[in-house]
């Protein structure tokens, strides 16, 4: 077991699909226009999710890999060494999340690090700095406990495979009073 | 790695604090503003893709001039040679008609900072000229909120963390006041309810605890229904109604014998049993806001809307007393001299004012204009041809006019029907001093980097055109032309300004944004009265679409709103790859029912037309939308204003453009009428 295991808490409930998180990763990471690191995507009609690397406990793009170019560290984080990577794609068929993106420019794989430089100087990542209602937070998983948060939600691929870092909060209930002449 | 202090001047509620990363020049990358207290440290999605604003390869670099108009034959010319052109123009007008009426622009909100007023200020500098007056956006609400509560209601939208209630009319903040959210969830999840009433199934609508879609313009029945049910269940402030209203008896007697309940719910489209859902939320005795979005007064009922909430608001929550958490915007700037705007300008010794034209039907005025005629448009801060209404009128206009001149960073629609384009520089390129319209933080805004390529700001174009006006002809402009941005901004800092924000001077903005000091409002005191809604000469509401059965309306049976997108400020930010996924194309959202009616699937590529011209558009085909309501985002390649079109309007610069008064009609894409 990792020392520590560093990972993303989304609580949908407080999301509204502003996608801060997504264009603030790439201002800090200034990545290519088609390469995302976060993504955020709609789960429901009326409900967001916001989804990078989960930093798996069994990555599978550290399996896949022919080259070892993944490595974990001691936090848990996933890092991928782009010297080591020859852009084979393997890493980007394997994971359920889309995790890994390939990079036009680079000819490599290229995903989200948990803006562990950002972390090394104690400052949050790009992303949870960037939500302005905490939808989006990161805790050590190894020792963080709630209660309300949940290892999954509906329209999250299947965890089972690789053992995600990532929990959840999930909307609670609301009062919807639509038109009668809209098609509800 | 440098880093400075800048304010984003996007015509947005949130006018938020951000910082610039520099290295050797260059922006690296931004962040919010920790030192902010309204956005504290975050910013909207647009606003983290500044990079890719700023050096976008679509930006303009040179000023260029394009021969004929239209053509797109553009060729790159110096600042010189523009100055000169444009300097030509403006001394042989004023030699032909004896005066510079000839001469005008059009700008509005591009970016609003207060040294963007230079548009203005360099106008006022030759006197007399004919320019724009009036606001689309907002004016019809302030005017509301004035006549009721006798000034403008404004308080900190921080404050609505405290709330019991937040009650939403017609806003959507979670694609336009992004950083408003964090204070609406802070109530949330203190125990208060979200009720969100709105046509639109919005994003802000999905997160609160009660949603009530309504029929489009029909806000003031519902407020007007429940106030009858607060009043007759004797659930209202009865303290402040008796001491500090001005018509209690009329409005009494009005809501008595006029508002019928089952017309409420008819208007409305809503049950009596959701009425009375907001009648309890209303009438609990603790603070609750309600929050009056500029949807609401977009519509010819607009001003009547807004007063019936606001009666509403204040007969509930016994918000009254000392606590009118009534919110619409605040008028920041109204502490400021705001020198540039009211620059007053040498005068002419026959005209003795500048000719006036209502901004919301501009260009149909302007082509009306003789005596003389008008001849030269200098268009800044501004995409009439995607954001204004009537675009044939534009295009009529155009015809006349002997040279039109841009200035923006882009090459907009508006842009390309012009002569002589001039590159504008970007926030991070100039000086300036922002206040905002909702929050009551002060910024000054850094220069970061220099200029991309030939940029320049609004200012520094009126000091060097105006300095070669009379370099030509001395005395022409009476434009300090050798008055620098700081200077000016020193000038904004007036003592009552640094009273009211506790500065000493600009350094102290340098350092953190200021928050105004809260005045004690008039509300507390009893001297303060205000006046419930009166259903004035107008008589009661105008149904406003669905007034009669006439040809015109039965050919376009569907009500157009044409709200913002999340990752656009009307046409701005189209440029920028992180924002625009893909081959984006313009999307029209329609009622399952009009899907059906007209035979159209999902994806179909559809038109959208009306007398005044039609659009392709995708559909998409939505469970959520009223019935009757298309639902399409401003801007694109084809702007769907191109099928908003209002009558003329009688009171000069006093309401908003009535937008969400459309009608169209919706059918498959035929390739050969296309």
């Amino acid at each position: 077991m990792m020392v520590k295991q560093m990972g993303f808490v989304f609580n949908v409930d407080l999301c509204f699909g502003c996608m801060a998180c997504e264009i603030a990763c790439r201002n800090e990471n200034q990545t290519d226009s088609t390469v995302r690191w976060r993504k955020v995507s709609r789960l429901t009609d009326d409900s967001f999710l916001s989804v990078s690397c989960n930093h798996c406990n069994s990555p599978e793009c550290f399996r896949v890999c022919p080259e070892n170019a993944f490595t974990k560290r001691g936090d848990g984080i996933v890092q991928i060494n782009s010297d080591l990577c020859i852009g084979c794609g393997l890493c980007i068929e394997a994971c359920p999340y889309g995790a890994p993106q390939y990079d036009p420019l680079t000819q490599k794989a290229s995903k989200c690090q948990m803006c562990y430089p950002r972390q090394d100087k104690g400052l949050p990542p790009a992303c949870v700095e960037s939500c302005s209602t905490e939808a989006l937070t990161f805790v050590d998983l190894n020792i963080f406990c709630d209660k309300k948060m949940v290892g999954t939600i509906p329209g999250f691929p299947d965890t089972r495979l690789t053992n995600p870092s990532i929990a959840f909060y999930p909307a609670i209930e609301r009062n919807r009073y639509f038109l009668k002449s809209s098609n509800k | 790695m440098e880093i400075y202090r800048h304010a984003c001047p996007r015509n947005c509620f949130s006018t938020c604090g951000m910082l610039s990363y520099i290295e050797d020049g260059k922006l690296m990358k931004i962040s919010g503003d920790a030192k902010h207290g309204y956005n504290q440290g975050r910013l909207c999605a647009k606003g983290y893709a500044y990079t890719q604003y700023v050096y976008n390869p679509y930006r303009l670099k040179h000023p260029i001039r394009q021969t004929p108009r239209g053509s797109g034959n553009w060729k790159r010319i110096s600042w010189e040679e523009a100055y000169d052109t444009i300097a030509d123009k403006i001394l042989e007008l004023n030699e032909r008609y004896g005066s510079n009426l000839a001469s005008g622009y059009n700008k509005f909100s591009g970016n609003i900072g207060l040294l963007h007023y230079a548009v203005e200020g360099m106008f006022n500098s030759i006197g007399p000229h004919t320019k724009p007056i009036g606001n689309p956006c907002l004016i019809t609400g302030e005017r509301a909120m004035r006549k009721s509560f006798g000034q403008m209601n404004s308080i900190m939208p921080e404050k609505m963390a405290e709330m019991n209630a937040v009650v939403i009319w017609g806003a959507n903040p979670a694609v336009t006041n992004v950083h408003q959210m964090k204070f609406i969830l802070q109530a949330r999840q203190k125990g208060a309810k979200l009720i969100v009433i709105d046509p639109i199934f919005t994003r802000t609508a999905a997160t609160a605890d009660i949603y009530i879609q309504i029929n489009p313009g029909t806000d003031g029945w519902l407020a007007l229904g429940v106030a009858k049910l607060l009043i007759e269940s004797e659930s209202y402030n009865q303290e402040f109604v008796h001491n500090q209203t001005v018509n209690w008896e009329e409005f009494h007697q009005y809501v008595n014998e006029q508002v019928d309940l089952h017309e409420v719910c008819s208007k409305t489209g809503i049950s009596f049993d959701v009425i009375c859902e907001l009648v309890s939320i209303y009438s609990i005795p603790k603070p609750c806001a309600t929050w009056i979005g500029f949807g609401t007064q977009r519509n010819e009922n607009g001003g009547q809307n807004i007063s019936a909430i606001n009666t509403l608001a204040l007969l509930g929550c016994h918000s009254g007393k000392g606590n009118r958490s009534v919110y619409y915007s605040h008028n920041g700037i109204d502490d400021f001299p705001v020198n540039l705007l009211n620059h007053a300008g040498p005068e002419h010794p026959t005209v003795q004012y500048s000719r006036e034209i209502n901004i919301n039907n501009f260009a149909e005025n302007a082509s009306k204009l003789v005596d003389p005629p008008l001849k030269f448009l200098w268009i800044a801060l501004r995409n009439p041809l995607s954001q204004d209404q009537d675009f044939q009128a534009w295009e009529s206009l155009m015809k006349e006019l002997e040279l039109i001149v841009t200035v923006d960073l882009f090459m907009t629609k508006s842009a390309e029907l012009s002569d002589i384009v001039l590159p504008a520089a970007s926030h991070f390129e100039e000086m300036d001093l922002n206040v905002s319209y909702w929050h009551h933080w002060l910024s000054v805004n850094e220069k970061a980097i220099p200029p991309y390529y030939e940029a320049k700001s609004d200012l520094q174009i009126a000091r060097e055109l105006m300095k070669k006006l009379n370099d030509r002809s001395p005395g022409f402009s009476n434009f300090p032309s050798e008055r620098k941005p700081i200077d000016w901004i020193r000038e904004e800092l007036t003592p009552s300004v640094k009273k009211l924000y506790s500065i000493e001077s600009i350094d102290d903005l340098l350092e953190c944004p200021r928050l105004r000091t809260e005045e004690v409002t008039k509300s507390s005191s009893s001297s303060f009265k205000f006046r419930l809604f009166s259903q004035g000469n107008k008589g009661t509401f105008t149904n406003s679409f669905n007034r009669g059965k006439s040809d015109v309306e039965e050919s376009y049976p569907f009500q157009l709103l044409t709200p913002q997108s999340l990752l656009k400020i009307h046409s701005q930010y189209e440029a920028l790859p992180w924002l625009n996924q893909g081959a984006e194309q313009d999307v029209v959202e329609l009622s399952e029912y009009a899907a059906e009616k007209n035979g159209i699937l999902e994806g179909d590529k559809v038109e959208l037309f009306n007398q005044y011209g039609k659009i392709a558009a995708i559909a998409r085909i939505s469970r959520f939308l009223p019935q009757k309501v298309v639902l399409v985002n401003q801007a694109g390649k084809n702007p769907i204003n191109r099928l908003i079109v209002q009558k003329p309007q009688k009171n000069k610069g006093k309401s908003s453009m009535n937008f969400y008064d459309s009608s169209v009609n919706i059918r498959k894409w035929c390739e050969n009428d296309g």
